[in-house]
């Protein structure tokens, strides 16, 4: 009961940087450009919301400040792979290791200081419930999360903008015989990517874990990329994808520290196979697929 | 038959006698150098855990030779390949003492040290030993059943934790004394295990802490960790907790039990000294209490003084060595005999354990 209590309250914590960074992915992807990149971005993020909130203790002004520096380097990568036409494989994997670079060397003088987290909201009502109540307990950027999930679920479904951004990515050429700047529209999508990845970052350095220590985003950049993957770029799936991972992580642990006789590696591997083999049954269909697919995905463009 | 035996010998006498006087400039030069010593470390240097150890042990070796010692630290330097590379140039620059700060840096240092005879390799938690190749390692179960019994003393639940790297004989002995010191101050004391299979994922072992806090664990034991994630959450939930190799005291100012902190610089100092007068010899270096190496430091003010009268008590008898950790009787997990009365393992034994004594509820992965 107690293992259940534990992976409810904090799955969807657990997702937030999963979720912001997929978001992120998610929308450079709908528009033809695969950004390798978003661990570095994310280790960027981390950083420099890390020595903001040491410095000043604001989280709102390092969550700005780590968003722009995602940004800043999304825009490199933009440069590179949309402006000078460069691989986007090997441009966002340069991109990547520069930015866990920069994050070495920028908190080099911040090794394993913490900073303290942000409180947590209650939804009124739902909060005080037991067993459930530690879901509707979260901090403010997990609200936020959510909330961002479904306003870019709402923008592609809905939207002309997103049915810009999809047309982009289905056919480039296409889109701009119809007149749309299909350049611009790729580096804004590219930067909301780095941006995403700039606050997915922050909140594991600044909420989540609040420490700064060199590589501690340990991955979960890579596992943010194939989420969107595995999710056929669907927003909802990407979601699905992002809290099943968290919670299955979070369960693993409980299972160990309840004394469940199973092999702790094993345990380990569980969220990556959970995810993959969830996610791959559901992406199976290979009419959704074709349908969801970005068919321009990692070409490069020569108008 | 004396004959060519003499012309050989002859030979070898000119030979080094020329040899010598060609090197006597060089040597002379290197006499002045300072001896140059390269600790290579697997994680970034910070303020605090296995690296800042390392670290600061070389700091008296600075005091005590001033200009005669040149210390360089390289950090996070992944093992494998890349180690092997960085180690090697740092010896080819002229650096003859090395402290190799991970296991996988074992085979690139063990061939360093097999062709330079001249250099003196120390390597951490290894087994391979060679004349000029010393591996060391500190006693820290010696520590961690001090911080077990004053675990069990603070503890309300007699439920106690540990979020532990990989499962390692080094890692295993840890928590067996851990659970062996709770039991005796409270004989029901559980410790349960939370393996993150990382040496490295601070969000990963802050989740794993906060699974065993959620459990009902009120002190926690951080095994290996190299960075406060496991001691910053334990603060901000209410939960004690006990740390390895360097104190965190500074991240959890209410809640921190103590450290099995290691001091290497009475061994540090002692393989210096044995290099330059020329008496360094490669040997199994497993240093605890009595080598003034383990040492429990930052008592919390909260253990009650009656089970601090025993923690004293029975650190005496470690030092002594009248009162060793894994004396019998010792029970596995399973309530099979572990080690019969009477007995104690052996330092050969504790470095291969790979079974959990009784009262560690979480099974060993195998």
């Amino acid at each position: 009961m107690n293992a259940i209590t534990f992976v409810l309250a904090g799955m969807l914590a657990a997702a937030t940087p999963f979720l912001l960074a997929a978001l992120g992915e998610l929308i450079a992807e709908r528009a033809g450009v695969l950004n390798l990149g978003i661990e570095g971005m994310m280790a960027v993020g981390a950083v420099i919301a890390f020595l903001t909130v040491h410095q000043f203790g604001t989280h709102s002004l390092g969550f700005l400040l780590a968003g722009l520096a995602g940004a800043a380097l999304s825009l490199v990568f933009a440069w590179l792979s949309i402006s000078l036409r460069a691989n986007q494989v090997a441009a966002g994997l340069a991109i990547g290791i520069l930015g866990q670079g920069l994050s070495a060397l920028f908190g080099k003088n911040y090794e394993s200081k913490t900073v303290s987290g942000l409180p947590k909201l209650s939804v009124p009502g739902l909060g005080e419930l037991p067993v459930v109540g530690g879901l509707f307990t979260q901090d403010f950027v997990v609200w936020i999360a959510l909330l961002a999930t479904f306003a870019i679920w709402a923008a592609l479904r809905f939207s002309k903008m997103g049915l810009v951004i999809r047309a982009v990515g289905e056919n480039p050429a296409a889109a701009r015989s119809l007149g749309y700047p299909v350049i611009a529209i790729r580096y804004g999508a590219v930067l909301f990517g780095g941006l995403m990845a700039g606050f997915a970052g922050a909140y594991a350095s600044t909420v989540y874990t609040p420490l700064w220590a060199d590589g501690m985003i340990a991955g979960r950049g890579w596992i943010a990329l194939a989420l969107v993957v595995f999710a056929t770029w669907m927003t909802g799936r990407v979601f699905f994808g992002a809290v099943l991972f968290g919670a299955v992580s979070l369960a693993q642990l409980a299972a160990q520290a309840g004394g469940v006789n199973l092999n702790s590696q094993l345990l380990a591997c569980l969220p990556y196979l959970v995810t993959i083999a969830v996610l791959g049954i559901i992406s199976s269909n290979r009419r959704l697929l074709k349908v969801n697919g970005v068919a321009s995905l990692g070409k490069t463009y020569i108008p | 038959m004396t004959s060519p035996m003499n012309r050989r010998s002859f030979l070898r006498s000119t030979a080094a006698a020329g040899l010598a006087a060609g090197l006597a400039p060089s040597l002379a030069f290197a006499q002045d150098a300072p001896l140059g010593i390269t600790l290579v470390l697997p994680s970034p240097l910070g303020d605090v855990g296995w690296g800042r150890a390392l670290a600061d042990g070389l700091e008296p070796v600075k005091a005590a030779y001033g200009d005669k010692v040149k210390v360089t630290i390289l950090e996070n330097i992944m093992e494998g390949p890349d180690a092997d590379r960085i180690m090697t140039k740092s010896v080819a620059d002229g650096n003859k003492f090395l402290v190799a700060g991970s296991f996988g840096y074992q085979n690139g240092a063990l061939q360093i040290a097999r062709r330079n005879a001249d250099v003196s390799v120390l390597h951490a938690s290894g087994f391979m030993v060679a004349p000029n190749f010393t591996p060391f390692a500190a006693k820290n179960f010696e520590g961690t059943y001090l911080l077990g019994m004053a675990a069990a003393a603070v503890s309300k639940t007699g439920k106690l934790g540990s979020v532990s790297a990989f499962a390692i004989p080094e890692l295993i002995t840890s928590i067996n004394a851990f659970a062996m010191g709770a039991q005796a101050i409270n004989p029901a004391a559980e410790v349960a295990v939370v393996w993150v299979n990382s040496w490295f994922d601070p969000a990963k072992e802050q989740e794993a802490a906060k699974a065993l806090i959620a459990q009902g664990c009120d002190v926690i034991f951080s095994n290996a960790q190299d960075t406060p994630s496991v001691v910053d959450v334990c603060e901000k939930s209410g939960a004690y907790v006990c740390n390895l190799n360097s104190s965190m005291k500074a991240y959890a100012a209410t809640k921190y039990l103590g450290c099995a902190a290691t001091d290497w610089s009475p061994f540090f100092l002692e393989a210096v000294n044995a290099h330059f007068d020329g008496s360094f010899k490669g040997h199994n270096a497993f240093l605890g209490t009595a080598d003034k190496v383990e040492k429990v430091i930052d008592w919390s003010a909260d253990i009650p003084a009656d089970a601090m009268e025993k923690i004293k008590a029975k650190e005496a008898g470690i030092i002594s060595g009248e009162a060793p950790v894994f004396a019998g009787p010792i029970s596995r997990q399973d309530g099979s005999e572990g080690v019969a009365a009477g007995a104690a393992l052996k330092d050969e034994e504790i470095v291969a354990m790979d079974w959990h004594v009784e009262g560690v509820t979480t099974p060993l992965p195998n």
